[in-house]
């Protein structure tokens, strides 16, 4: 079985504990137009321009490639370490996905993903992820709609059922000015996840950034975000609306 | 007399900072000259003398004749400034890659003086004409004539090697000379054998001869004494007693055992005047720990007094590549750790001053403490700072023993030069004696023994004239000619080592076994020292490895363009950019591709054993080091096209390290392709270095951030329990980002008012200030974040 890969490599401590290698897989199912990988979002690739020269963003591999190459990097799985898949959307590929995490489960390596949670098998990778953080974009549906192109409903379903059967989730709210930030958007956020089972679940903010932008002229696509940073005093507010409705807020 | 109460509060520092001003302000540099020139003056009266006992007296005369004085600055009496020539070296300031010549002149350093008043042009080419007339020169020169077509286009280069070693001055320190001269007398009367005699008796007018400088300098304070009031007078009657009885007697305090070790020190480089280059101190904080203990010092005066220490290594307003060194920390045979009061002193001492010489390494191992990482996070992360070199005593006592040392002397090991390991006072390596350019043997191989460079037809054994053929069997072609070039490397290096002899260091051989052995160390046909070897610097491991994997995938995907590939290479890729694209995109090393780590290891496997297997002049190995101290540069500019995409003239890799740019999976990748290398085969040393970006590493304060450098850098490197072979033993790091440098070089007024700005290059730290447009830019571009992303 074949898996495309954006890009791989090893961080500490940001996509689950300790020292991990994490995947970005190929692909996603929504369309955030903050996205600051755009290349990852169409299913086989994006031609990047780049210096007049174009390539395409992912390169493809044999699953069982890539689980030797996971073997390989065990020793650099320090400090509760392991490996993270992410995306683009990891579940996008997702019979390539499951069958990883579960070789790499069974070889005792640390496993987590990083995923919007709108995959309707969504469930089943639940066994076999040790560490899962989970992308909650927005509270309302319709909302979640018009900027994204797809509904969240799925989305929230999953976490709801997730958050019931697992001991450990962690939600990432992207920020966004205009988009999700205000108070009331924190107070709805909070009526959200409180009506989940909230008692193992931390919450990140992730505040709104730029970094990506530029990849999107080089995919030849337009960014079209605009007036989105957050404020320092808006961010803060945020988080404390959060903290006061009782929900485990953590940063990574 | 107590030193604390003959200081007022922090004035022992203030003197160091002004001393090291002085210093800096210097702008000549004429003792190592008219040490020469006293050679020169009494060679008739030492014409019929045997060479050690020449060599003995010349010592004596240098040392009654030198210019001496004490600064009003000075807690402590002594310099190495007439042991060293102005600019004479290759990492200087006018250092330029295109300029450097394959060719080592010895009498090139007279070039470096310039003629004034005292110094007139007739006087300095006096000396120079003698010296080209020496036996020593005149064996060199032979030499290099024979071996000229070899290392003018640097398929290898050899020298003699001067400095580079440990001696063990502790014994002295602890007894004093005289006991070590009623010692060696005693050999004297015990000895049969004429030459060991003559010998011993060379050896104790050295350290005779190292009383009377002592007695110099006392009668330089007393007389400046008489001069002085009150405090000054009171500081200076301390420093005349300590010199009227160190060296002479053992020391029983700090200020003796330091002021002791300096004037060792001082004679052990004027008799290598003028290129006492890299000599180490081994691990100071063992040296001085008993002595602080004796007089009871603190932390911050222990600090205070090693600030003085370390300015002493500092000579004139050079900052490069004296590459002298200190280590810190490390353990015992059995395990313990030995890092002590004075270690932390020492590197208090080391931050508040900020000096470009010595070079501080620490030496960790698995139960290093975690106070030690703390510590060092203050000068990773402090911009401009000096960092240490980090070396694994696990692995590097694993790797010694290896290589034939005895466990009792693992402990003892340090580093002399950039990175070489040897064993403290007993183990003389001739670490840079040769120089190996495994890029430059591909290119000819490739191209029936030509220079594609210059065209000119250098050697091969290659007889394979079909393109085709020759790429398909390029391994074995390769290491064929390996082994032919490396055999006339290691005759040339023993002729240079040959040479050195003639100019044989009596004091010396007496700190490096030459009391047990009679013998000098520079002897050639019997061994002075416990451990001997020769060294071999092998360059261009990832070139290698990159460039026969990239012929095999061009192999695969053009079978039949074989002539196409080599004619690439001998017109520099002109006209085929494409092709150069495409082997551009074959793997690197350094992204844990299973491929080309492979290759990289197996040809750091074979190398070695074949410089291994070759003997030095003793019929002992050379030792394989796989580093390259800025040659990456300059042997890189001596290098045509390669197969791996590079272009003629542009750098070689660095040491063992992916080449700049090619690795661009982050650290734990190259971490990964790193582990695969056989560091145990690499006992002569290696080379390696991170940039890694600060913003990775998150702590509130500078030892939070080492605490973290610990354990998501060293730690996993070094002492990883899933590494089941031999771990790296060695690495260097520079902390920042090449924004930042490139700001600092844009506004230095700004970046760095003081005028120093310490950045690592290999073993060594310097100036970035100071450095050469072609070094500042190597610099930079090995930062390499992408390599290092965390």
């Amino acid at each position: 079985m074949k898996i495309k890969i954006l890009h791989r490599g090893f961080n500490f401590s940001q996509d689950g504990p300790g020292n991990r290698l994490v995947y970005h897989l190929q692909g996603c199912n929504f369309f955030c137009p903050w996205c600051s990988n755009p290349e990852s979002i169409a299913i086989d690739g994006t031609k990047m321009v780049s210096d007049g020269k174009e390539k395409l963003s992912c390169t493809e591999h044999d699953i069982d490639d890539v689980f030797e190459e996971i073997l390989s990097g065990k020793m650099l799985m320090f400090s509760g370490g392991g490996v993270t898949f992410t995306g683009g959307e990891p579940t996008v590929q997702f019979e390539a996905l499951k069958e990883l995490l579960q070789k790499c489960k069974e070889s005792g390596i640390n496993t987590a993903i990083e995923s919007n949670a709108s995959h309707p098998r969504f469930l089943e990778l639940s066994e076999i992820v040790d560490y899962m953080i989970v992308d909650l974009k927005h509270y309302d549906t319709e909302k979640h709609k018009s900027a994204i192109g797809t509904s969240n409903a799925k989305t929230i379903d999953n976490i709801k059922e997730a958050s019931k059967v697992r001991n450990q989730l962690l939600i990432h709210i992207p920020l966004v000015g205009n988009f999700n930030s205000s108070k009331d958007d924190a107070e709805s956020f909070s009526k959200l996840i409180k009506s989940f089972d909230n008692e193992k679940i931390d919450v990140e903010v992730l505040r709104y950034h730029e970094y990506g932008k530029d990849k999107w002229t080089q995919c030849r696509m337009e960014y079209k975000m605009t007036d989105a940073h957050v404020s320092d005093e808006e961010y803060l507010q945020f988080i404390d609306v959060l903290k006061k409705n009782g929900i485990s807020i953590i940063k990574t | 007399m107590n030193i604390k109460e003959l200081y007022k509060q922090d004035e022992i520092t203030q003197k160091a900072k002004a001393l090291f001003k002085e210093e800096r302000s210097l702008m000549r540099l004429d003792g190592w000259l008219i040490a020469r020139e006293t050679a020169y003056l009494h060679s008739e009266e030492f014409k019929s003398l045997d060479k050690e006992m020449r060599a003995a007296k010349e010592l004596e005369a240098i040392i009654e004749r030198l210019p001496l004085s004490i600064s009003d600055n000075a807690v402590f009496a002594g310099t190495q400034r007439d042991a060293f020539a102005r600019s004479y070296a290759l990492i200087n300031p006018a250092f330029r890659v295109e300029t450097f010549s394959g060719y080592c002149d010895p009498t090139a350093v007279y070039d470096d003086i310039e003629p004034n008043e005292d110094f007139p042009k007739e006087r300095i080419d006096a000396v120079r004409e003698y010296t080209k007339k020496t036996d020593y020169v005149r064996t060199l020169t032979e030499m290099y004539d024979k071996y000229e077509d070899y290392t003018a286009e640097v398929a290898f280069f050899i020298e003699q090697v001067t400095g580079h070693l440990i001696p063990d001055f502790k014994p002295v320190l602890r007894y004093g000379l005289d006991k070590i001269i009623a010692d060696i007398e005693e050999k004297i009367s015990a000895e049969t054998n004429a030459k060991k005699k003559t010998n011993y008796e060379s050896f104790n007018i050295t350290l005779k001869s190292t009383k009377r400088l002592a007695e110099r300098y006392a009668e330089i304070a007393e007389s400046k004494m008489a001069q002085a009031y009150d405090e000054r007078k009171a500081q200076l009657e301390l420093l005349a007693k300590t010199l009227r009885k160190v060296p002479a007697k053992g020391a029983e305090s700090l200020y003796e055992a330091i002021q002791s070790f300096m004037l060792l020190w001082q004679v052990m480089c004027l008799e290598q005047a003028p290129n006492p280059f890299a000599f180490s101190v081994g691990n100071a904080d063992r040296i001085f720990e008993p002595y602080r203990q004796m007089s009871g010092e603190d932390r911050k005066t222990t600090a205070e007094l090693l600030k003085h220490f370390l300015v002493f290594f500092n000579v004139a307003d050079r900052s490069w590549a004296i590459s002298q060194s200190v280590l810190v920390g490390g353990k015992a045979n059995d395990g313990t750790d030995l890092t002590n009061e004075t270690s932390y002193a020492l590197m208090d001492a080391y931050y508040d001053m900020n000096l470009p010489q010595p070079i501080l390494s620490a030496k960790l191992h698995k139960n290093t403490p975690k106070e030690m990482y703390r510590e060092m996070g203050k000068f990773f992360f402090t911009p401009g700072v000096l960092t240490p070199s980090l070396f694994n005593d696990d692995a590097l006592f694993a790797v010694l023993k290896n290589a034939g040392k005895d466990v009792e002397d693992l402990e003892n090991y340090s580093v002399a030069g950039c990175q070489e390991p040897l064993i403290m006072g007993k183990d003389n390596g001739n670490t840079t004696n040769s120089w190996f350019n495994m890029p430059k043997i591909l290119e000819l191989v490739l191209n029936n023994g030509c220079s594609t460079i210059t065209g000119k037809k250098i050697d091969t054994v290659t007889t394979e004239t079909d393109a085709k053929k020759l790429l398909q069997n390029i391994r074995e072609e390769f290491y064929k000619n390996a082994d032919y070039f490396a055999d006339k490397m290691c005759d040339a290096a023993n002729g240079a080592s040959i040479a050195i002899s003639e100019l044989p260091v009596p004091f010396l051989s007496v700190f490096m076994g030459g009391i047990e052995t009679g013998i000098d160390m520079r002897d050639t046909k019997e061994q002075g020292t416990k451990y001997n070897g020769s060294g071999c610097l092998i360059h261009g491991l990832s070139i290698i490895a990159d460039s026969f994997v990239a012929i095999d995938c061009f192999l695969k995907d053009y079978p039949d363009d074989a002539e196409r590939l080599l004619n690439a290479l001998r017109n520099n890729f002109e006209g085929e950019e494409e092709l150069r694209e495409y082997l551009q995109s074959c793997p690197k090393f350094g992204n844990n591709n299973v491929v080309v780590d492979r290759e990289a290891a197996e040809n750091a496997s074979k190398i070695s054993d074949m410089i291994a297997s070759k003997k030095n002049y003793l019929g002992n190995s050379f030792r394989p080091d796989w580093s390259s101290p800025s040659t990456h540069l300059t042997y890189g500019y001596w290098v045509g096209a390669t197969p791996d995409g590079r272009k003629a003239r542009e750098q070689l890799g660095y040491g063992v390290d992916p080449l700049y740019g090619e690795a661009g999976s982050g650290l734990g990748f190259r971490m990964l392709s790193t582990f695969k290398l056989p560091f145990e085969k690499f006992c002569g040393g290696y080379a390696s270095h991170f940039g890694v970006d600060p913003k990775f590493f998150t702590g509130k304060e500078y030892e939070d951030k080492g605490a973290e450098f610990g354990e998501r850098v060293i730690s996993p490197l070094f002492f990883n329990d899933l590494n089941e072979d031999i771990s790296p033993f060695y690495l260097y790091v520079n902390v920042t980002t090449p924004e930042t440098l490139r700001k600092v070089l844009a506004d230095p007024q700004k970046y760095a008012p003081s005028g120093v700005y310490i950045m690592r290059i290999h073993g060594t730290f310097v100036n970035f200030l100071d450095l050469s447009p072609a070094i500042q830019q190597d610099i930079i571009k090995r930062l390499d974040l992408e390599s290092t992303r965390l």
